[in-house]
């Protein structure tokens, strides 16, 4: 049995109600904002003692002093007197909780009477209904972080029902850019999810989306951990060391063979796949790069025809030249100008029901989309995508978009996403939960602005994606400029430090002033937790990641620069065959253009075959060899002076 | 204790008791006469007493020697409160309480001397001669003071019911005076025992009165020890001046040494602001031991004990000790 460190207290003017109570301590107890405590009643209410747990949100001192104008009297107005002066005048500390949770819970009654304690580790548990979830054999507890007051170190855990889902989804973080708050705490979260995520709900695998930076770009590298660190990783039972399984998928730079990635050093290219789209993976989310005047009902059901009837297969008519095999952009302008030519010659407004200006319009979008997202859309070159229907458990997906026009990053984050959407819809993703993290929220699902194909996309996975085992982490700087509906699905919601301003918005006034200050205050490595089983906002500690942080990555492993085709493609193949060199390769592109080049290397990456080079060199296309034949040796018609250059003379 | 509308307190448990032993007992609901400010000397009127010097032939004012130094460990004092609860044909029953306690200073911050439980007590003070219950001593777990008699004269005591209030009013203060009394006899009765602060007199216990560590200090002056120029001297005193060392009469009391000290500045404040009169036993070279002692009821100066309005006079550990005792009687 500890010792109590304070009483319950109750007046007129501020009674105790069954939501909030009064307690004061001792001076110099280690009670603070955000400290859990317990209330033992001293009269049983229905044959049982009642018991209430309470997180403290806001602390009160004052002393025995009407005004300060006493003090300054006690003093002479000198203050450094006040040192000497023989006592100090009584002084209270009095602080209001919060109730979590009371024992029996019915009847709810206000707070009694009684002393106070120190939560143990059993009384957080309890407090935030944690027994609930952490029973053997049915434990679903997350680590989150560390509880500290006084000398209690309780584990914090996450229902895992409540943060992937079916129960509850979704994560968001909000916290002020530049103190790591929200993509350490997210891969901090992801490694604790990944170790603990119960076998019992299935599989599970992270699709990141780095935004900016190096953030995310070097989570399979071990990071600085000090003791402190560690000894939170022990306390929570998650291993301290980096992701096994990550790949990396970053488009092309708009020009050369470079990936348009930081991590494009070539020590670390063993897991980074170029992300290059063709016609019809783009096509599909065409809506995506085009505004809301482009998609008319008119220019809709042109680019329906176009993905239903032209691409992927011979497309003849009457009016064209020839049949054409769309299959790129080029066979697809090619197609546009065949279609226009036609009307042009036949004097024709329409065709197939499509307006010459419609057709005009959707050709003057399209055929500009791989200009715009140059990199990640070939003009007629190889597909290499991410490998939906074989994710694999406890992977971590990164998609690299930090570098890329806002057009090709929407068109990446949609297009991912609704292939995961897809996939876990026909359960043959490979997982059975996908966890998407997308940072900086406010530029993709604002609260305002224009409602975009990504708004309502992430939209849709907030309201709907946890049936699907679909489940969004984002995060933002300012949670109350994000769509309320994205933030406000998310089961489970964490705060690093905050902007005073942010804190001034009105969706913060449920937080106490006391809680609102700790929050602008918030040291490096603290969290505050809104969780669906805790009733209150609790505070925790974290360790730091143990991977490496993006900016020392960045200065270890510094940024490759353009590269040739060759070498391009000899790293590509050494990541997976390390005795391959430059020569072989060399020899084996020879006079190859570029495109086929790619596409047999897209094909080879994707086979994953033994013989890398053998299979890259099998699958370029097969070229004629030049044979050199001696000239037949012509009988001359008639001989002729030796020294007569113009012939024989007559 | 519950409080009625108009804020007056009213003893369920007291009542309930009175009203087992007298049915008929009226309730006092209204403002009935309260005491709460019982300064020792219940009823005592202004007067001015002589003394005699005892440093030097004449009364003086002293500039008191060296830097205030803060040497009490310990604060002494008590509260009453008493009420008329009910009466019974105008025969007034009066609740009186009683607490005394010590705080003592621990890091200049003020906690109950030896966590003891201070003094405190609940009695009824009643006639019993005119309420025909005489040889009652206890009612439902109430101690009862018998009120009829004067204790000096043995009297019976009018049957006036100002006159039976007076009595009772007048009893619950001795018995105030008796449990602070029996407080700093035990103070004062350890080997080493630290300088105690004791709110009020030290001449009505021997004990006590003999002790070098015990300290009296006297806020009020109904009784002025100095005539003459000596009231001159005592009333013209500056801050941080005492007057000679006297010795009060001792008639009816213990022999102490005391003498006249000003705390504050008087100056645009009436003639006894910050005058306190301090007793101390007698013994030693009384001038030594005066400025000594003067120096460390200065230090005492503060912090201010306001908002209490005899903040002039009184020390904070006074007030906390005052506060302490509000608070649990």
């Amino acid at each position: 049995m500890t010792q109590a460190l304070g009483r319950v207290v109750a007046t007129e003017r501020k009674p105790n109600t069954p939501h909030e109570f009064h307690f004061w301590t001792a001076l110099d107890s280690p009670v603070g904002i955000g400290t859990i405590v317990r209330v033992d009643g001293r009269r049983p209410v229905n044959g049982q003692i009642p018991r209430v747990y309470g997180i403290v949100t806001e602390g009160f001192s004052y002393t025995d002093l009407v005004t300060p104008l006493h003090d300054v009297m006690s003093h002479d107005g000198a203050p450094e007197s006040a040192g000497f002066a023989s006592a100090e005048r009584a002084e209270i500390r009095l602080y209001s909780a919060a109730v979590l949770r009371q024992i029996p819970e019915e009847p709810l009654q206000p707070v009694p009477m009684g002393d106070v304690f120190l939560a143990l580790e059993e009384d957080v548990n309890i407090a935030l209904r944690m027994d609930g979830y952490l029973r053997d054999g049915s434990n679903t507890g997350i680590p989150i972080g560390v509880y500290r007051a006084g000398g209690t170190d309780a584990t914090i855990f996450l229902d895992a029902d409540f943060l992937v889902g079916p129960e509850a989804a979704h994560l968001n973080i909000t916290g002020v850019s530049g103190l790591a708050t929200k993509t350490s705490a997210v891969e901090w979260l992801l490694s604790s999810l990944f170790a603990h995520f119960p076998d019992s709900r299935g599989s599970i695998a992270a699709v990141c989306f780095n935004v900016k930076g190096p953030d995310l770009c070097f989570l399979d590298l071990p990071g600085k951990l000090d003791d402190g660190d560690r000894a939170l990783y022990d306390k929570m039972g998650v291993p301290a060391r980096p992701f096994e399984n990550v790949h990396y998928y970053a488009p092309y730079a708009a020009r050369g063979y470079a990936l348009n990635t930081l991590r494009s050093n070539e020590a670390l290219a063993h897991n980074v796949t170029p992300l290059t789209w063709g016609l019809r993976e783009v096509l599909q989310y065409a809506e995506v790069l085009l505004n809301r005047d482009d998609i008319d009902a008119k220019a809709d059901a042109l680019i329906d025809f176009i993905t239903r009837s032209v691409i992927d297969q011979s497309f003849t008519d009457p009016m064209l030249s020839r049949a054409h095999v769309v299959q790129s952009f080029a066979d697809l302008e090619d197609w546009f100008r065949d279609v226009l030519r036609g009307l042009e010659n036949g004097n024709k407004e329409s065709w197939r029901t499509h307006h010459v200006a419609t057709i005009r319009k959707v050709r003057n979008r399209l055929s500009n989309i791989s200009v715009r997202c140059a990199g990640l859309v070939t003009d007629s070159g190889p597909v290499s995508d991410l490998p939906f229907g074989e994710f694999e458990d406890r992977a971590t997906y990164v998609v690299d978009v930090a570098n890329l026009e806002e057009d090709a990053q929407d068109l990446i984050f949609a297009r991912v996403v609704s292939k995961l959407r897809e996939h876990l819809e026909r359960r043959d993703l490979g997982v059975k939960h996908v966890v998407v993290f997308v940072d900086e929220l406010n530029k993709y699902a604002p609260g305002d602005g224009p409602d975009t194909y990504v708004r309502k996309m992430l939209l849709d996975i907030a309201e709907r994606g946890r049936y699907l085992g679909l489940v969004l982490f984002s995060a933002q700087q300012f949670r109350s400029q994000g769509h309320k509906r994205v933030v406000g699905n998310s089961g489970t919601s964490v705060f690093g430090r905050m902007d005073p301003d942010e804190l001034a918005a009105p969706g913060y006034a449920v937080l106490s002033p006391a809680t609102r200050t700790k929050l602008a205050t918030l040291e490096k490595g603290q969290l505050m937790i809104r969780h669906p089983h805790f009733t209150q906002p609790i505070f925790v500690r974290y360790p730091s990641p143990a991977v490496m942080a993006g900016r020392l990555g960045a200065e270890q492993f510094p940024q490759g620069g353009e590269v040739s085709l060759d070498v391009a493609v000899y790293r590509s193949l050494r990541a997976r065959d390390s005795s391959v060199t430059l020569q072989a390769v060399e020899d084996a592109i020879g006079l190859h253009d570029e495109g086929d080049v790619l596409r047999a290397l897209a094909v080879t990456l994707k086979e994953r075959p033994s013989d890398v080079l053998g299979v890259f060199r099998a699958r370029l296309p097969k070229r004629i060899t030049q044979s050199v034949q001696a000239r037949p040796q012509v009988a001359a018609l008639r001989g002729g002076r030796g020294d007569d250059p113009y012939g024989a003379a007559r | 204790m519950i409080w009625s509308k108009r804020g007056i307190s009213v003893s369920i448990d007291a009542l309930r008791a009175i009203q087992s032993l007298l049915p008929d007992a009226e309730i006092v609901q209204s403002d009935a006469p309260a005491d709460d400010s019982y300064g020792g000397a219940y009823g005592e009127a202004p007067c001015i007493a002589a003394a005699e010097c005892v440093e030097g032939r004449t009364l003086r004012a002293h500039r008191v020697v060296g830097e205030p130094e803060v040497r009490f460990a310990g604060f002494l004092d008590g509260i009453q409160r008493a009420r008329i609860e009910c009466h019974r044909n105008g025969v007034p029953i009066v609740e009186g309480r009683v607490a005394a306690a010590i705080r003592v200073r621990v890091n200049r911050r003020f906690t109950t001397w030896g966590h003891r439980i201070p003094i405190v007590s609940r009695r009824l003070y009643m006639p019993l001669v005119f309420l025909q219950c005489e040889g009652r001593t206890e009612i439902d777990g109430f101690d009862i003071v018998d009120t009829s008699y004067d204790d000096r004269t043995k009297a019976l005591v009018s049957r006036h019911p100002g006159a039976l209030r007076a009595v009772a009013f007048e009893r619950v203060g001795r018995d105030r005076d008796e449990a602070e009394r029996n407080l700093a006899e035990l103070w004062c009765s350890a080997g080493d025992a630290e300088p105690l602060f004791i709110d009020g007199g030290i001449s009505g216990s021997g004990r006590v009165a003999s002790a070098s560590c015990a300290v009296g200090v006297i806020k009020s002056h109904q009784t002025l020890f100095a005539d003459g120029d000596a009231l001159e001297v005592v009333m013209s005193l500056r801050r941080g001046e005492r007057s000679s060392v006297f010795a009060p009469p001792s008639t009816r009391r213990h022999s102490v040494i005391s003498w006249y000290l000003r705390l504050r500045d008087p100056r645009g404040h009436d003639a006894m602001f910050g005058l306190v009169r301090i007793e101390a036993s007698v013994g030693g070279d009384v001038a030594s031991r005066a400025n000594e002692i003067s120096r460390w009821v200065l230090a005492e100066a503060a912090p201010l004990s306001l908002p209490d309005s005899r903040w002039d006079r009184m020390a904070y550990g006074i007030r906390d000790c005052e506060q302490f005792l509000r608070a649990i009687a």
